[in-house]
This record gives structure tokens, sequence and C-alpha cells, in this order.
């Protein structure tokens, strides 16, 4: 693996409130620092919100506007079209939420926003649940792991929001890891440069809300990307697909046993999460396989 | 106060949260001593020269080496390499070949005439009583130090061992002669050819120095009960490896055996296989036991040595114009002590082998007859305390004629302790450096998911039909190229590479760059522990913090 590179210009600040080895905070740092000080930050209530925030104090050095939770892609719209106005659509329009402002409560809105193909950078740091609310599940909470609301597991799957994303045609689609920070900066500088609305979904391995070690967000994020789980990948106006790592190449065993969420999972239990995982895997071999042959 | 940029309601940035106070660890950077270097016989800074030979500066990994080792083109090839036996990466792929990358240093200092620097003498003077490994090598450390140095040694030329008991193919004569040339160049005051030191001449040198190092190896062969040495067809290994070849020639018949399994009895069979003789090695161990390394064993089995394993000789008798050796099985127990073993022959397992040699190759002792009643003894070593003195004050002693570990590069870490003793001794008020009391980077503190999975560099081995028709060195060495692809195998545990990762990974930006390392702030600093975990060579961990 290449050694991690990344520019940092101080966009994000120290004293945040983020737990100690927050992932979020983590990827935050490198999404700020890359897509730069010509930006205005859009927030849903969620963990950003309070990393970011904090009257008087704030630890981005953009400015930002707090939403409502079903609304942030339609704010982040309004801010990008009263910039135009002001004669500064260069500006760089953030809107950051978490998988429940996305998948859930705000989807309407993002989906609205896409449709329309609204010229933001949407981000969705995706910790598969209402983390910051006592760790509750969301619809992005995947199959069988525990959360407050699904003590025996989660019965259905992950909505698989990237396909939705897709089916908008809009023109990037990017899923990024905090394992993996160079691809990630690299991604916010692609989405920055493209018009049009961009989604990056980044996965955040949630330290109180998965039971991950406190140093151990990275590596558990780093373990979810080699095994497939959670597949690096860009789309490209809603059909061109391409992994950005192109091999799975651990079970999903070590994956798995990094986080308490798993910990009831039966031997049973954990060989039908691995064939989701290949499934899900193949599947998206067929569609990257497809565009080679266009 | 630290004032937000921008002029909004919020207008203060969250550098006025001091985060460190949440905090019960704090990172800390300290460079820990790596596996290979605990196992190296003269502590070499391993992973320090591997970088540089990474980063594509020789000259200065030739300077890191030679802190420890004057001899690294000598080591690269003939080194029993503990460091490798040791090395984390084993358990991802390969072990790093630490020989080849030696050798490939030591090599390129040979071709580029690199030399030791001298600094001017002093009047303080130190006797060192023999020219090998050990000798050398505290003579060059004194000399470092700018202490004067008299090297005495029996023999006409220098290198003990390494020149008399070590085939040219595996070390060519020429890396002998060019490490060993530029340590007298140093300025050494050499007396070659003198007779061998007694007591009282021990007595004269300890009147006439500050201090004496005493290294004159072990010259006297075992001798096995069961054999005449008188006979003409018994040569001694010792004698047979330090004759010119002509010599060897003449005193060996068409059939040798060897008795032994050390590395002298594989140097003694190969060589007589350049000669052209059929070999035989007679080993007590089992198979894949022998005492010689395994890389010796097999390129012996490839040049067409026999092994007769887990057996012994009874008697050898001349028969005709050959020698029948009545030999017995026997049951091999190793002891505690290096090279201590015990046998049991078993009964009926009785057979006979040819030969028109016999070359004993058991192994040599100290000879220590010569200060009977001067110097304590400590079995068959000269006994010595903490620092390498012996049962005289201001009389040092180490390698092969105050020690049982018999491998050159420990001869040469002896030498290299005993000078560091004497320096010491003789600088009033120079405190010692005090021992890194670190323990050793395991391989859980390595992040392998910043080191690419990546074979070995190998050396190759000349044809085996070329090696047969001379006596040149047999292993080919790594070209620049692989040299440097093999140097970045290295995981360099416990020294930082400043790759950065640390500063990276930080989530709350409490990690500086500094020109040369890293510094983390206790302000904000949550301790995490992040930089530890991504942190590809473990040198970071986390120490309880208690001050807040």
């Amino acid at each position: 693996m290449e050694m991690t590179k990344y520019r940092d210009n101080g966009q994000f600040c120290s004293g945040h409130v983020a737990c100690a080895g927050c992932a979020e905070a983590l990827s935050m740092r490198v999404i700020l620092n890359a897509v730069g000080e010509d930006t205005v930050g859009v927030v849903a209530p969620s963990c950003t919100a309070v990393i970011l925030g904090g009257h008087p104090m704030s630890s981005a050095k953009i400015p930002v506007l707090h939403g409502t939770l079903e609304s942030a892609a339609a704010s982040a719209s309004g801010v990008k079209r009263a910039l135009k106005a002001q004669g500064r659509d260069d500006t760089t329009v953030l809107c950051l939420a978490g998988d429940g402002g996305t998948y859930d409560i705000g989807l309407q809105a993002l989906s609205s926003a896409a449709e329309r193909n609204e010229d933001i950078l949407y981000v969705c740091f995706d910790n598969e649940g209402y983390m910051n609310t006592g760790g509750q599940k969301s619809s992005s909470t995947p199959h069988m792991a525990t959360t407050g609301s699904t003590p025996l597991g989660k019965a259905t799957h992950k909505k698989n929001l990237i396909e939705i994303l897709a089916a908008h045609r809009i023109p990037y689609i990017a899923t990024a890891s905090p394992s993996h920070l160079s691809d990630l900066a690299a991604k916010v500088e692609k989405a920055k440069s493209i018009r049009g609305t961009k989604v990056i979904i980044v996965l955040i391995p949630c330290l109180p809300g998965w039971g991950v070690a406190d140093n151990a967000a990275v590596k558990t994020a780093r373990l979810a990307v080699e095994a497939g789980a959670f597949p690096l990948l860009e789309i490209e106006d809603g059909v061109h697909y391409s992994l950005t790592v192109a091999e799975k190449t651990r079970p999903i065993d070590a994956y798995l046993a990094e986080q308490k969420r798993y910990r009831r999972l039966s031997d049973e239990d954990r060989a039908a999460l691995q064939s989701e995982v290949d499934d899900a895997w193949s599947r998206l071999l067929a569609r990257a396989g497809k565009d080679l042959n266009a | 106060m630290n004032k937000h940029p921008s002029p909004l309601w919020t207008h203060l940035t969250s550098e006025n949260r001091m985060t460190g106070t949440w905090r019960s660890a704090l990172p800390n950077y300290q460079n820990q001593p790596s596996p290979c270097l605990g196992a190296c016989p003269v502590h070499g800074h391993i992973a320090e020269w591997i970088k540089q030979v990474k980063d594509g500066d020789v000259y200065g990994a030739w300077v890191t080496l030679t802190e420890n080792n004057p001899f690294p083109a000598i080591a690269g090839r003939i080194c029993h390499h503990p460091c490798e036996s040791a090395c984390n990466r084993q358990h991802m792929d390969e072990t790093v070949g630490i020989c080849s990358l030696e050798r490939f240093v030591g090599d390129t200092a040979l071709a580029e005439g690199w030399q030791f620097s001298a600094p001017p003498t002093q009047e303080t003077s130190v006797a060192v009583i023999g020219g090998g490994p050990a000798g050398l090598s505290a003579a060059y450390q004194l000399r470092r130090r700018g202490f004067r140095v008299a090297l005495y040694e029996t023999k006409d030329e220098l290198g003990g061992l390494m020149r008399f008991g070590i085939p040219a193919y595996r070390l060519a004569r020429s890396v002998l002669d060019g490490e060993i040339n530029r340590i007298t160049a140093m300025g050494v005051d050499l007396h070659l050819g003198v007779p061998a030191v007694d007591g009282a001449a021990l007595e004269t040198l300890q009147n006439s120095h500050d201090a004496v190092f005493l290294a004159t190896g072990a010259s006297l062969p075992k001798r096995l009960p069961a054999l005449d040495y008188a006979n003409p067809w018994v040569v001694d290994s010792a004698d047979f490896l330090a004759a010119p070849v002509s010599e060897q020639t003449d005193r060996t018949g068409a059939r040798v055996i060897v008795i032994g399994g050390g590395s002298a009895a594989m140097d003694v069979a190969r060589s007589a296989r350049r000669l052209g003789r059929s070999v035989t090695v007679l080993a007590l161990e089992p198979e894949g036991r022998l005492p010689a390394q395994r890389i010796e064993v097999e390129e012996a089995v490839e040049e067409g040595v026999n092994f007769v394993h887990g057996a012994m000789m009874k008697s050898a008798e001349a028969l005709g114009s050959g020698v029948v050796l009545n030999c017995v099985r026997v049951d091999f127990e190793p002891g505690d002590a290096p090279g201590a073993f015990s046998v049991e022959p078993l009964d009926g397992s009785d057979f006979e082998l040819m030969a028109d040699t016999i070359i004993p190759a058991i192994g040599q002792d100290a000879d220590l007859a010569r200060w009977s009643g001067v110097l304590d003894a400590k079995g068959p070593v000269v006994a010595t305390g903490r620092d390498w003195q012996t049962s005289k004050p201001g009389l040092y002693a180490g390698g092969d004629v105050a020690s049982m570990n018999r491998f050159v590069t420990q001869a040469v870490g002896m030498g290299k302790e005993a000078a560091t003793a004497i320096a010491a001794a003789l600088t009033p008020g120079d405190a010692r450096p005090p021992a890194n009391g670190a323990a050793q980077v395991a391989y859980d503190r390595i992040n392998i998911a910043y080191h690419d999975t990546h074979g070995r560099n190998r050396q190759r081995n000349t044809e085996i039909e070329a090696r047969l028709a001379t006596f040149d060195e047999v292993q080919q060495p790594l070209g620049p190229n692989e040299a440097r692809s093999e140097a970045a195998r290295c995981f360099s545990c416990g020294t930082c590479i400043y790759c950065d990762n640390c500063y990276f990974y930080c989530p709350d930006m409490a990690i500086t760059k500094l020109e040369n390392g890293y510094v983390v702030n206790s302000d904000y600093c949550k301790g995490c522990g992040l930089c530890v975990a991504e942190c590809p060579t473990g040198s970071i961990h986390m120490r309880e913090d208690t001050s807040s």
C-alpha cells in the first residue's frame, strides 16, 4: 500500500469535540483541506454538526450553515443559487450529513437536488446508524448488526444508496474510507472540479456505536475495504463504474471480529454475511466489467 | 484567543478548547531496538543502515555499519546471520536478506576505496595479541578512539581464521585483504611473525602498554582418541585449510573422509571436492541437525559431497593402499552448552567406510597451557569477567580464546566490546552511554498494511560445474537495483522512517512535523493511539499520562 499523503492547510482546527480516535473527524480534516478555503459548508444535524460547531467556536475555517435534518441538500441548493446570484459561482458548496440525514430523513431532499443536478458536493459520513443519539439503527445499518433498536441484530439489509444515486445519473458518485486518505483527498478534488451533483459516501466505523477500540477505526475501515464489505469505487454519470481497490483480499471474519455489534453472530451468520458480500462483489464486478466492454 | 477568519456569529475557532485534558495516555516517540539488532553479535544498527541503502546513501550506510563492524564485506559473506533468523518480516513472507545487503555495502566501499579516518595517536597505548577477527576488531575500535595500538601476530599475515580457516570460494582473498588493509592504514604498529606470547611475554607487554587485549583464538585441534595422527593418511583440518592448494593436493588421496559436521568440516569437504576428490562427511548428528549453517550443507550436497549422518568412527587401519574406517551408528543428544553433546552407539549397527585420507574437523581448543599459573581459566577458555577483563587487571581477552561462541562475527563483537571497555577504563570520566533498555519491537507492533508482500531478492550461486573447477567465490552479489529493492523490504522495526503517517492520521491535528521528527501537542492530543496503530515501524508507543 502506498504511504499516506494529502495537503493540510489548517482548514480544520484542533479542539473539536469528536470522540478520541474518531474517523469522522479524521475524514473531515482531509475533506476540508482538499476542498479549500473558497467553500461554504451546509451541515445537517449529526455528529458533524457537533464536531464543527459548539457556539461561539467552530472547528472549520469556512463559514458553515447548520440546517435541518430533512433539508440538508435543499439548503445546500439554496446556498449555491444565492452564491451564484452574487457572482460567486466558483465557491464550492459542501454539504455534510450523516447516514440518518442521507439514507433516511434527508433522502427526499437529496433525491430532488440530484434530479435537478444542483451544483453541490454532498458528503455522507456513513456510520451505519444514529450514533449521535445513542446508537439506533438507520436504513444504512447492515444486516445482523446490533444497535440500540436492533438488539438481536438488524433483520433487513443495508439500503443500497449507491444504486439509488446512480439511478439519478448524477455526474459523480464515489465511496471512500479513512483507511485510504490519499484516495479520499483525490476524490474530493476530482468532485470539486465537476459541475453538478457529486456525492461521496465515507465509511465511518463509529467507536462507541460499533464497539471498536479507540485506536482501531482506521484498521476497521481498512478491513472493510479489503474484505469487499465496503468497496471503494467511483461512478460517473450513473453508469461508468470503476473500482478504486480492484481486489477483495480477505474474508469478512477479521472485519466482523473488530466490532462488538457483530459479536452475537454464529458461524452460520458469518457464512451468510460472507456470501452476501461475495454476491454484492460479483454484481459490482459485473457492472464495472460491463463498462469495460461498452 | 484564536479568532475565526469568517466575520460571522461564531467568532472563535475550536483551538480555544483544550481537548488534551481528556487524555489518559500520550504517544511517545522512542526508537526501540529491532529483533535483528538484539540478535546481532556486533550489535549493529541494522534498520538504520538498511534505510540508508534504501534511500541510495550507500556511503552513509557504510559509515553506520562500520561503527560496530569494520568487516561488512567479510561478514556479508560468512556471517551466520542470526539477525535474519530474528527478522520480523519472516512472519509476513520471508526474512530480509540482511547479509546480502551488508555484502553490497561492503563491496561498494571496497570498490570506491572508502577509508576510515584515523584520529591523531594519543600517548595511551594498547597491545593487541592476535590478528584474527577479535584482535582486528579491537585494534580498529581502539584506533578510532585515538589510542596507540601495537598488534602482535605469530603468522606472517593478518586475518587469523578468516584467512587460514575459510576457503577463498566463501571469502575472496582480495576482500579479506581490502578490509584488513583499511584497518592497518589507520596506523597500527604491526609485529608479524612473532613467537607465541607466553606468560612472561604477557608480563612484559603489560608493563610496556596501558592495557593488553588477548585474542589468540583456538589454535589446538581437538583430537579423536581413536585415530593415530602420526599416520600419513591422517591430515589435520586446520593444517589442510591453511595450506596452499598445491599442498592440499599433495596430501590427499582420491577418497577423502571428513569427520565432523561443523563449518570447518564443510570447508574441508568442499575444498577437497575442488581438488577433484571424492568426499564423504561422517557426522555424529542426524541429518538436518549439523552445527554447520544450513546453506553450507546444501551447497556441499550440490557439489557432490556425500554425507553419513548419525555415525561415528571407532577405529581406522591401513588396508592395502587405502584405509578402512570401522564405524557405528549412534544416538546423538545435544547438551546445554554450545558444542556439548553425548552419543550412545547402537548395538549391531557397525559398518565400514573406505578412504585414502581422513581429515578430522571436530573443532579447535584454545591453547591455555602457555599461561598456566598466570591466567585463570574457565573450562576450556580464559576466564573473563564483566567487560572481558581477565584475572589480571588491565589484561582483557576475547574471541575464541575466551569464549565457546565461535562464529567470526561473534569474535568481532567481543573485540568491539573489549575495546569499548578498555577505552572506558583508560579514559577517566568517560561515561559509557547507557544501554537502550527498551523492549524489542515485536511483529504485532508493525502495521503490515504499509508493507506489500514481496519475496526476497536472492543472491545467485555460480553453476555447480564452474564452482568445482576453481576456488572462486560461489555466491554472486546483489546488483544495485536488487539491493535497493531488498532494502525496501525492511520493516525498519523501531526506527522511524519519517513517513508522516502519525501526522496524517491524527484526527486532532495534535502532531507537528519537525525537521527530523515529530512533536505531540499535549494541549489537544486526546490519547486515542491512532498514530501508534498506523505506524508502519513500531517506533511510537502510548505511555500513561497522569499529568492532567
